[in-house]
C-alpha cells in the first residue's frame, strides 16, 4: 500500500510518484502522513516537506500553499517548491543574508511583510540543505 | 568635362525637372566613379544611378531578408514552446479550480473574510501593465501601453488616485519617459516566465493591497486570440471574490471553471489555432473530508496560490501574443525584402544593358568615323 504524491507548481510539476510516507508543515504544526491517512484538507506553510522512500529521507522546500489529502493520493499545491538537491549552498546563504538586511533596513507597513515573507523563504530554503533528516 | 557631356545627354533624351546643376553637386561622388560613361538617369525616381551601388543595395536587401526570415522561425518555434508552457501549467490550475470549488460547496457559503477578499470603497488603483523585452513585434507593445494611457485617463476622469507597476523593457522605457506617470516599480523578466517571475509581482502586489495602500488591482495583458490577432484587456487581479471569480471592468464575471485554453495545431501544415473551454472536473471532495484549520485559514492559504496562478498565466498569454506579433512582422518584413530585391534587380539589369549598348554604340560610331575620316 503505497502513497502517490504530487506536488505542483505554478508552472511544473515537481514531484509527481509514490513514497512511503511524508511529513509535512502547515499552519497550525508539522502532519506525518501514512498509507491509509484520513482524508484532511490542510494550508501548507513556506516551510519543509519530508519525503521518505525506502528508508531514506528527501527534503523539499515549500513556498506556502495548500495541501489535500485523500485515499493514498496526496496533492500538493505550493507557489514554489524546490528540491534540495536543486539548491546551490552558496547562493541560498547569500539570499538569506540579503532578506535579513532587507528586513532591517525595511520601514512602514508594506515593505515589512515584503521583507518579512523573503526572509522566511530564505530560512527555509537554507534548512532544506542543512537540515539533517 | 563629364558635366558637359550629362547635360548635353539630359536635354536630348528626358524631361529632368531638377537643376541639372545641383543634381550633379549632390551625387558628385557617384560620377566620380570608374565608370567613364555617365549612365541614363533611371524613371524611379528614388533608385540611383551608378550600378555599383544599387548592386550593394540589393546585397544588402538580400541580408535583410535572410535575418528577418531566421527572427519568423525563431518566433514560430517559441510560439510552440509557449503553448507547452501553458499546457505545463493546467494541472495546477485544474486542481486549484477544483479545490476552490469543493471548499466553497463545502464551506456553504461562509461570509469568510480574509484580507484578499476585503472589497473596500476604491480610492486608489494599481495598474500592472505587461509588455515586451524587445522590440521588432509589429504593434504588440505600442497597443497595450495605448490601452495603459486610456486606462489611466479613465481613472484620473473618475477622480480616482493609481499607480503603475510596469513589467517589461519596452514598458519600463516607455513610462520613464514619461514623468507624469507615477510609476511604482519597474520588473524585467527574461525568457520564458516562470512561478518565480509571477512571485516578484504577486509578492509586491499583495503588500501593496494589505498594507491598504492601494485598493483595487487590475492586470493589463495580451491575450492571445490567433496567431494574427491578439487584444490587450484588463482582468481585476484583486479583491478576490470568495469564489474565486475574478471580474472584469463591466462587471462580468470571468467564471474560473470555464477557463479557456489555447493550443497550436497544424491543419494541413499550416499552423492553425484551437481554443477549448475546460469543464471542471469536479470529481468532488470526499465526503469525511476534513479541514485541519478552519476555512478561512484554508481559503487565505489558497488566495495567493490563486494570484500567483492568475499573474503567471497572464505572463505566458502576452509572451504568447508578442511571438505571434513578432513572426508577423517579421513575415511582412521577408515578404517585403524579397518584392524590393525583385525591383532592384529590374533596375540593375536595365542599367546593365543600356551601359552595353551604349558601349557598344560607341565603338561602333567611333569605327565608322575612321572608315569615313
Amino acid at each position: 500500500m503505497t502513497l502517490n504524491l504530487c506536488v505542483l507548481t505554478p508552472n511544473r510539476i515537481v514531484w509527481d510518484s509514490e513514497v512511503k510516507e511524508i511529513i509535512l508543515s502547515t499552519n497550525s504544526g508539522q502532519i506525518g502522513v501514512l498509507p491509509n491517512h484520513a482524508p484532511i484538507a490542510t494550508a501548507v506553510d513556506i516551510g519543509i516537506l519530508r519525503i521518505r522512500l525506502n528508508d531514506q529521507w528527501l527534503m523539499m522546500a515549500l513556498m506556502g500553499g495548500f495541501a489535500r489529502i485523500g485515499n493514498n493520493e496526496i496533492t500538493v499545491l505550493v507557489n514554489d517548491a524546490e528540491k534540495s538537491s536543486d539548491i546551490d549552498p552558496q547562493e541560498a546563504q547569500q539570499t538569506l543574508e540579503i532578506a535579513e538586511a532587507a528586513l532591517r533596513k525595511a520601514e512602514g507597513k508594506r515593505q515589512k511583510i515584503e521583507a518579512n515573507l523573503a526572509l522566511r523563504r530564505a530560512k527555509t530554503r537554507v534548512e532544506a540543505i542543512n537540515g539533517i533528516s | 568635362m563629364s558635366q558637359l557631356k550629362l547635360s548635353s545627354w539630359v536635354s536630348s533624351d528626358q524631361p529632368f525637372h531638377n537643376p541639372n546643376h545641383l543634381f550633379i553637386q549632390r551625387h558628385s561622388k557617384l560620377f566620380q566613379s570608374d565608370i567613364s560613361h555617365p549612365s541614363k538617369l533611371s524613371n524611379f525616381r528614388t533608385i540611383n544611378c551608378s550600378l555599383r551601388d544599387i548592386r550593394q543595395r540589393i546585397a544588402s536587401v538580400t541580408n535583410t531578408q535572410k535575418i528577418t526570415e531566421a527572427m519568423k522561425l525563431v518566433a514560430a518555434a517559441k510560439v510552440r514552446r509557449a503553448q507547452e508552457a501553458v499546457v505545463n501549467s493546467r494541472p495546477f490550475s485544474e486542481s486549484l479550480i477544483d479545490v476552490l470549488y469543493s471548499i466553497n460547496q463545502q464551506a456553504l457559503l461562509e461570509d469568510v473574510d480574509t484580507p484578499l477578499t476585503n472589497v473596500r470603497p476604491v480610492k486608489k488603483v494599481a495598474l500592472v501593465v505587461i509588455t515586451g523585452e524587445r522590440g521588432l513585434c509589429g504593434g504588440f507593445n505600442k497597443f497595450v501601453l495605448r490601452k495603459a494611457e486610456a486606462r489611466i485617463a479613465e481613472l484620473k476622469s473618475l477622480g480616482l488616485d493609481y499607480t503603475v507597476i510596469s513589467v517589461g523593457k519596452k514598458g519600463n522605457s516607455y513610462f520613464v519617459k514619461r514623468p507624469s506617470v507615477s510609476v511604482d516599480r519597474f520588473i524585467e523578466g527574461e525568457g520564458f516566465p516562470t512561478a518565480k517571475d509571477s512571485q516578484v509581482i504577486a509578492d509586491e502586489v499583495f503588500s501593496l493591497f494589505v498594507s491598504e495602500e492601494v485598493d483595487k488591482v487590475e492586470l493589463l495583458y495580451t491575450k492571445f486570440v490567433s496567431l494574427i490577432k491578439s487584444n490587450p484587456v484588463i482582468h481585476t487581479l484583486l479583491p478576490l471574490s470568495a469564489k474565486g471569480e475574478i471580474h472584469d471592468e463591466n462587471g462580468n464575471s470571468v467564471d474560473a471553471s470555464e477557463d479557456e485554453f489555447f493550443r497550436l495545431t497544424s491543419k494541413e501544415g499550416k499552423l492553425a489555432v484551437e481554443r477549448d473551454k475546460s469543464v471542471g472536473t469536479s470529481d468532488g471532495f470526499l465526503p469525511n473530508m476534513e479541514f485541519e484549520q478552519d476555512p478561512a485559514q484554508i481559503l487565505d492559504a489558497l488566495m495567493p496560490l490563486y494570484m500567483n496562478n492568475q499573474i503567471l498565466k497572464a505572463l505566458q498569454e502576452s509572451l504568447a501574443s508578442e511571438l505571434a506579433a513578432r513572426m508577423n512582422a517579421m513575415s511582412n518584413a521577408t515578404d517585403n525584402a524579397i518584392d524590393l530585391k525583385k525591383s532592384l534587380s529590374t533596375v540593375y539589369n536595365r542599367e546593365r544593358q543600356s551601359k552595353i549598348t551604349n558601349d557598344i554604340l560607341e565603338i561602333v560610331a567611333g569605327a565608322e568615323a575612321l572608315l569615313y575620316s
